[in-house]
């Protein structure tokens, strides 16, 4: 499991009234960081990638994580003209990047699930919070992998592996089906605000640990429209 | 009879068995980033050939009028229509026939490809796509 699995070998806080996650949430551009208190948690270690929401990195641009021999040469073959193509449009990205887009979501919760309902290309999560195991590691992977998950305090900690290869960084630089990713949930004192945090681990890919924040904010009475991607968008 | 498949009597299994072994690379819906020029805006004007406005990008098909006189044929495409939806846009915001101005973002490539930034009409009406924002390389998708 990798770095990732010691750092969640921490006992869980006792579950209290959980926070209420259910409703429909914006994605929020913020320009400061409403949420640096969940990111202070992360570990001083983790690679900060910034290009959540509205920001993206150009190519060449790794912010700062240290990519490995095997990852750079995938990087130096990506063809980023094959990106336009018809077959390409409508290809979603996992988990690993697809929580960070500037679309809104749904979320649904009961006492052993939590449900995000995505609308960028019609995604959807289920996190098990009965206190299941992974799959077996040959198990088939999916865009939204296997996420269990638990409440420390007032933090949802989901832990995500199964996950299919794809987008790492939209720079050409893919994540390896071996990623390891672990979330933390929260709501802002007030309610009106969902931060997370998502930490990766993928020695096929990057050395130590990297990590992304994003935030939403609570909006009552909207929904999630449908995506239905268009593939003759492409070339 | 089970064996290798093959296509031209080309024996397939060394392919199938390398692309196995190191993956396929997964290729990504194209970034902003990467495409487009975030900092810099041109102006395009014509007549619109064709709008659609479906996910993941609304496309304005646009003939214009080349510094030489010819005619240049661009494709402008928007931010998501999911995006724009919430700010009033529709299937018929924008008509074919519409002569209009698009101010955007220029393809990195120097081919006749945008991002719209905004279209603009003659009665000084706009429809405002992705705005510029020197805080952000990108952005809206």
């Amino acid at each position: 499991m990798g770095c990732l699995g010691t750092l969640l070998a921490v006992s869980a806080a006792p579950a209290a009234a959980q926070p209420h996650l259910e409703g429909f949430w914006a994605a929020k551009l913020e320009q400061t960081r409403s949420g640096q208190a969940l990111i202070d948690e992360l570990p001083e270690s983790a690679v900060l990638i910034n290009d959540t929401g509205a920001g993206e990195l150009a190519a060449g641009d790794f912010d700062g994580l240290t990519l490995t021999p095997a990852a750079i040469e995938e990087v130096r073959n990506y063809d980023f003209a094959d990106e336009l193509k018809r077959e390409s449009t409508c290809n979603a990205p996992s988990v690993a990047f697809f929580m960070q887009a500037p679309f809104p979501m749904e979320v649904y919760q009961s006492a052993e699930l939590v449900v995000f309902k995505m609308e960028y290309y019609d995604l959807y999560r289920v996190v098990f919070l009965d206190g299941r195991e992974h799959p077996q590691a040959a198990a088939p992977h999916s865009r939204s992998g296997h996420s269990t998950g638990r409440w420390e305090g007032d933090t949802l900690v989901v832990d995500t592996t199964h996950i299919s290869s794809g987008t790492f960084m939209n720079n050409g630089f893919n994540h390896s089906e071996d990623l390891h990713m672990v979330e933390r949930f929260r709501l802002s004192p007030d309610g009106s605000s969902l931060w997370l945090t998502q930490m990766y681990d993928d020695p096929k890919v990057f050395s130590g640990l990297a990590a992304r924040y994003m935030a939403w904010t609570r909006r009552p009475g909207e929904y999630v429209y449908p995506y239905d991607c268009d593939p003759s968008y492409g070339n | 009879m089970h064996g290798s498949p093959s296509r031209n009597g080309v024996r397939l299994w060394p392919l199938l068995v390398a692309l196995l072994a190191t993956g396929a690379p997964a290729l990504a819906h194209h970034s902003f980033a990467v495409h487009f020029v975030a900092d810099r805006l041109i102006k395009v004007s014509g007549t619109v050939d064709e709008f659609t406005f479906r996910n993941p990008h609304g496309v304005v098909m646009l003939t214009a009028k080349g510094e030489d006189g010819s005619a240049e044929l661009w494709k402008i495409e928007t931010n998501s229509p999911n995006i724009l939806r919430r700010r009033g846009w529709t299937e018929t915001s924008i008509k074919p026939g519409d002569a209009v101005t698009v101010e955007g973002y220029p393809a990195r490539d120097g081919s006749n490809f945008m991002r719209v930034y905004r279209v603009i009409y003659a009665d000084g009406h706009e429809l405002v796509g992705q705005r510029p924002d020197p805080n952000v390389v990108s952005g809206d998708d």
